[in-house]
C-alpha cells in the first residue's frame, strides 16, 4: 500500500514538472512596444546610434525576438513616425550626451570587422587620407619681394604670403609687441617658404642697417618648417659689443627650440619666445658691459669679463667662459695669499721652535752620572794626556 | 791625541811624544813640578767684570749640579810669547788643584778653558775622562759658537756659551751611554778599538825588498872578478 502511494506521488510530481514553464515578461500589446525607448528617455532616440532601427528590423523578421522594440523612425515632417511616441524631448536644448553620427563611435569600426568561417577576423583597410603637400610657392621676385624688402616693416611679423595660421600669427604678433614694450631690442620675423630664397641682389645686413640703424632690433629669417635655416640679423653695434660666441649661442638655443615643434606656426612661436629670453639676457649683458666693462675689457681678455652678480644659470649656460666672477677670483687670490703666508709663517714658527730647541743652551734636568772606568795614562800625565783644542779669535787669523 | 808641543799624533799609551819626546816631565821643567791652587774661574788677566764672573759662576754651578762628576774651570791669562797654550793646559790639569772641587771631581774629569789674551787664543784642555765624552769636533764647535763674543771682547759670555755647549754635548753623550750594554760601554770608553796610533794611512807605496842573488848572478860576478 505504501509502495503504491509512493509511486503515485512520484508520478504526479513528474507530470507537474513536465508541464511547468518559465514565466517571462511579455509586452502588453504591439502598440505599447513602440513606446519603449532605449535609454529610458534620457536623450533623444534619434541620437542613439543604430540600435533602435536594427532592433526594429530584427523584430519584424524574427518572431522569437525578445529584445526591446525599436522606436519609430523620425520623419522629416513630424520628427517622429509613431503617433503614440513618448514625450521625448525634441527641442534643441543643451545636450551633453553622445553625439550621433560622429566617426569616433566604436560601433562603426566594429561593424566593419567581419568574422571568417575559420574563426579569424577580416579588418577592412582604411583609406588613409594623405596630407596634402604645400603648394609650391613662387620665387621671391617682383612684387612679392617688394612686399618683404621694399619698405621697413611696420609689424613685427612679416608674413605677406600667409604661411602661418591666422590665429598663431595674431598670437605671435601680440607676443612680439609685448616683447618690444619690455625689451630694448625688438624682434622682427620674416617668414619665407621652405624653397624660397632671398634674392641675390638684396643684402639683408644692409637692409637691417638701413631699417634699424637708430634702434636695436633683431631680424629673424624663418623658412617654413625648416628651422635649421633660420638666420638672425643683429645690429652692427650689438655685434661689435659682444663676442661672436654669444650670438652663436643665441642662435643655437633658438634652433633647438624650433626643432621641438613640427608645424611652422609652433616653430615660429617657440623660436620667438626663446629669442626674447635670449635678448633679455643679452641686454643685461650689454648694460653690464657699459657700466664698467670697457676698461676691464681692454685690460683683460674676453674670458675675464665680470658677470652680473645675479646672473642665473641660463646666462652662464651660453657664455660660461666669459662670466668669471671677478669678486670670487679676487677672493680666491686673497685666500691663496693668506694661505701661503700663513703656511710660511707656520713653517717658520715650527723651524724657529726646532732651532731654538736644538740650540738652547740651558742644561737642566736630573743630575747625570757617567759610568766610571780607568784609562791608561800617556805622556806621563796623571790627569791629562794633552787633549787640547784651541782656536784663535784674532780677526785676521784662522783657527789653530 | 796630539802632542801638546808639536801637535803630532800620539798613541794613547805613549810615555812621551814619538816626534819631539815631550812628556809631563818637560812640562814640569818649564812650569814647575809643584801643585798650584786654582780658582774655578781663575782670571789672571783680570778681564772679567764682577757681573760676568758671577753669571759665569752661576752657570758653572748649574753644570756641576747636572754633572756631579765633572770639573769645570777657567784660566784667563796674558801668557808670554814662547809659552804654548796647549802646554799650559796640559800642565794645569796635571798640577792644578781647583778650589772647592770635591773628591768626586778629580782633574781627570776636568774641562779647562784656557785663554791667552796676548795672542787672542782660546783652548780647551780635557782630562782623560773628559776626553772620552767630548770629541775634538764637539770642543771645536763649542769654541766656534763663542767666537762672536770673543771678537767683541765679551769674554764672560763667551766662556759661558762654551761651557753650555759642552754641557749639551755631555748631556747627549750621557743619554747615549745609557743605551749601551756593558760590553759596548767598555769598548767605547776604554778605546779598545783604537789601540794603535790613530795615524792616517800612508799614501806612498811600500818599499819593495831587494831580490836575493841568484846562481847566474854569482857566476857572472865570478867571471868579472877573474877578468
Amino acid at each position: 500500500m505504501k509502495r503504491s502511494l509512493a509511486i503515485l506521488l512520484l508520478a504526479s510530481v513528474a507530470c507537474g514538472s513536465l508541464h511547468a514553464r518559465i514565466e517571462l515578461p511579455e509586452w502588453d500589446s504591439a502598440a505599447d512596444a513602440g513606446s519603449y525607448s532605449l535609454g529610458g528617455g534620457l536623450w533623444p532616440e534619434r541620437l542613439i546610434p543604430g540600435g533602435a532601427s536594427e532592433n526594429r528590423a530584427v523584430a519584424e523578421t524574427d518572431p522569437d525576438f525578445v529584445g526591446p522594440p525599436a522606436p519609430p523612425l523620425p520623419s522629416p515632417d513630424t520628427g517622429l513616425a509613431g503617433t503614440e511616441a513618448p514625450a521625448v524631448p525634441s527641442s534643441p536644448g543643451p545636450f551633453y550626451g553622445p553625439v550621433a553620427g560622429t566617426e569616433e563611435g566604436p560601433d562603426l569600426s566594429l561593424q566593419r570587422v567581419r568574422e571568417n568561417p575559420d574563426g579569424t577576423f577580416t579588418v577592412p583597410e582604411e583609406e588613409v587620407a594623405e596630407v596634402e603637400a604645400y603648394e609650391p610657392l613662387p620665387p621671391l621676385e617682383g612684387e612679392l619681394a617688394d612686399l618683404y624688402f621694399a619698405h621697413a616693416p611696420v609689424e613685427f611679423l612679416i608674413d605677406p604670403q600667409r604661411l602661418l595660421t591666422e590665429q598663431k600669427s595674431n598670437d605671435i604678433m601680440r607676443f612680439l609687441e609685448f616683447h618690444s614694450d619690455e625689451s630694448k631690442i625688438r624682434i622682427y620675423i620674416m617668414s619665407f617658404g621652405e624653397n624660397q630664397k632671398i634674392p641675390a641682389d638684396i643684402d639683408i645686413q644692409a637692409l637691417h642697417q638701413k631699417w634699424f640703424s637708430d634702434s636695436p632690433a633683431v631680424l629673424m629669417l624663418y623658412y617654413r618648417e625648416q628651422p635649421q635655416l633660420t638666420e638672425l640679423v643683429f645690429n652692427e653695434s650689438i655685434r661689435d659689443s659682444l663676442p661672436k660666441s654669444v650670438f652663436d649661442r643665441i642662435l643655437q638655443n633658438c634652433l633647438r627650440e624650433g626643432a621641438v615643434a613640427d608645424l611652422a606656426p609652433d616653430q615660429v612661436e617657440k623660436m620667438a619666445i626663446e629669442l626674447s629670453i635670449q635678448l633679455y639676457w643679452l641686454s643685461r649683458l650689454m648694460e653690464q658691459e657699459k657700466d664698467g666693462g670697457k676698461a676691464l675689457e681692454r685690460a683683460s681678455s674676453i674670458h675675464e669679463l665680470v658677470a652680473s652678480p645675479d646672473a642665473p644659470e641660463l646666462l652662464r649656460e651660453y657664455a660660461p667662459g666669459i662670466f668669471i666672477d671677478e669678486n670670487g677670483k679676487a677672493l680666491t687670490f686673497v685666500l691663496a695669499v693668506v694661505f701661503i703666508l700663513g703656511g710660511l709663517a707656520a713653517v717658520g714658527c715650527v723651524a724657529w721652535v726646532v732651532m731654538w730647541w736644538r740650540g738652547r743652551e740651558n742644561v737642566s734636568g736630573e743630575p747625570l752620572l757617567f759610568p766610571e772606568f780607568r784609562i791608561a795614562h800617556r805622556l806621563g800625565g796623571e790627569y791629562c794626556g794633552g787633549g787640547f783644542v784651541s782656536m784663535s779669535f784674532e780677526l785676521n787669523e784662522g783657527s789653530a | 791625541m796630539k802632542c801638546p808641543r808639536c801637535l803630532r799624533p800620539v798613541d794613547h799609551e805613549a810615555a812621551s811624544c814619538y816626534s819631539c819626546g815631550y812628556s809631563e816631565a818637560d812640562a814640569a821643567a818649564v812650569f814647575g813640578a809643584n801643585q798650584v791652587l786654582l780658582n774655578r774661574v781663575h782670571d789672571a788677566a783680570h778681564c772679567l767684570r764682577k757681573q760676568e764672573r758671577d753669571t759665569l759662576g752661576e752657570t758653572l754651578d748649574m753644570l756641576e749640579v747636572k754633572f756631579p762628576q765633572m770639573l769645570f774651570c777657567v784660566y784667563l791669562g796674558a801668557l808670554p810669547p814662547k809659552l804654548g797654550l796647549s802646554e799650559l793646559g796640559f800642565w794645569l790639569l796635571n798640577h792644578g788643584q781647583v778650589k772647592g772641587a770635591e773628591y768626586a771631581r778629580p782633574n781627570e774629569n776636568g774641562i779647562l778653558v784656557v785663554m791667552d789674551l796676548n795672542r787672542k787664543q782660546i783652548g780647551i784642555s780635557l782630562g782623560y775622562f773628559a776626553e772620552t765624552l767630548i770629541s775634538e769636533e764637539d770642543a771645536y764647535r763649542a769654541l766656534t759658537a763663542a767666537r762672536p763674543n770673543l771678537v767683541n771682547s765679551e769674554f764672560g759670555e763667551a766662556i759661558e756659551r762654551i761651557f753650555l755647549k759642552l754641557g749639551k754635548v755631555l748631556d747627549r753623550q750621557g743619554r747615549k751611554l745609557k743605551k749601551l750594554t756593558r760590553e759596548q760601554l767598555q769598548a767605547t770608553l776604554s778605546g779598545a778599538k783604537n789601540t794603535l796610533l790613530d795615524l792616517p794611512p800612508h799614501l806612498s807605496p811600500p818599499k819593495l825588498l831587494p831580490k836575493p842573488p841568484s846562481q847566474e848572478d854569482d857566476a857572472r860576478v865570478s867571471e868579472l872578478m877573474s877578468a
